[in-house]
């Protein structure tokens, strides 16, 4: 498995909001002609003007005794090396958006990665709320585990069944978008 | 999404739940900071998932954490039991099914990936 393929920076993003107390987390990965768009959006702690103007860059870190935050600084590198836009908008107090679009047929654009994989055990663990939207030109597909906890009561979205039903899901999801491919 | 799917699992897990009524007896904890999924801790806690359930290990609890400051080791896994806690380092696919196995299922603790066994209060 490739370490910077989309699942990776999914995964790493998903890792930032948590880190950020978020309770809500959107992840949006949209196919809209020839452009692919990711974007994570969060209700965390937010970081400031001078705190954003220095996300990605790979010296910058607010985490106590770390001193090189590469995540996003990875991610930046990656869009924009496609000539694609890499875009953090952060307010403290509200939240981050993070948002990546570059070519889909870009003969450098990393594959998806396993996103069946990296997304499900995130889901199923993960102290938080997630959205999940995959859309293309035809097809839209979502998740909402606020909804899936309602229908489950006191079942954990980690019971064995649960896990299987959203690795399922997801699978029926990538394979109507036409994303599988790259799994 | 299939919701009825999901409610007939609930009746299913809520049945086997009141039979078990039980607390989770030991946790598993993943690291999954940036170094961490950079050096293979999704496919960790996948596979942690995955032989917790094929096991049909019900009084375990899988959950995960940010990064810990020991990054030249991850991924890293914990495993919370009354008593102690051990950190496991360097942890593979292979690695974190024998932690499943021969650590949370026969209770012995593997050596060759200890960083550090505590003792905790129960």
């Amino acid at each position: 498995m490739t370490v910077e393929d989309i699942a990776f920076h999914l995964a790493d993003l998903v890792a930032n909001a948590v880190r950020a107390g978020a309770r809500r987390v959107e992840i949006e990965l949209v196919r809209d002609g020839p452009e692919f768009r990711v974007r994570v959006a969060d209700d965390g702690a937010g970081m400031d003007g001078d705190a954003q103007r220095r996300a990605g860059d790979p010296f910058f870190t607010t985490k106590p005794g770390r001193r090189i935050g590469l995540g996003l600084a990875l991610f930046r590198q990656t869009a924009e090396a496609l000539g694609g836009v890499f875009r953090v908008v952060s307010q403290p107090g509200v939240g981050t958006r993070v948002e990546a679009r570059f070519p889909w047929n870009h003969p450098d654009r990393p594959p998806l990665g396993d996103l069946v994989a990296t997304l499900v055990p995130l889901l199923a663990t993960s102290p938080v709320e997630f959205r999940l939207v995959f859309r293309d030109d035809r097809t839209t597909w979502s998740l909402d585990t606020r909804e899936i906890r309602q229908t489950l009561g006191d079942v954990p979205l980690s019971h064995p069944e649960v896990f299987s039903f959203l690795e399922r899901e997801l699978r029926r999801a990538l394979v109507e978008l036409g994303w599988k491919e790259e799994g | 999404m299939k919701l009825e799917e999901l409610r007939k699992i609930r009746e299913r897990a809520e049945a086997e739940m009141r039979l078990r009524a039980g607390q989770a007896r030991v946790k598993i904890v993943v690291g999954m900071g940036t170094s961490g999924i950079a050096a293979g801790a999704r496919q960790v806690l996948r596979a942690i998932l995955d032989e917790v359930a094929q096991r049909n290990l019900r009084d375990v609890l899988v959950t995960q954490t940010g990064e810990k400051g020991l990054s030249a080791k991850e991924p890293l896994v914990e495993v919370h039991e009354p008593g102690r806690i051990a950190i496991y380092g360097d942890v593979d696919e292979a690695t974190a099914r024998r932690i499943v196995v021969e650590h949370v299922l026969h209770g012995r603790v593997l050596e060759d990936h200890l960083v550090e066994l505590r003792e905790v209060s129960p």
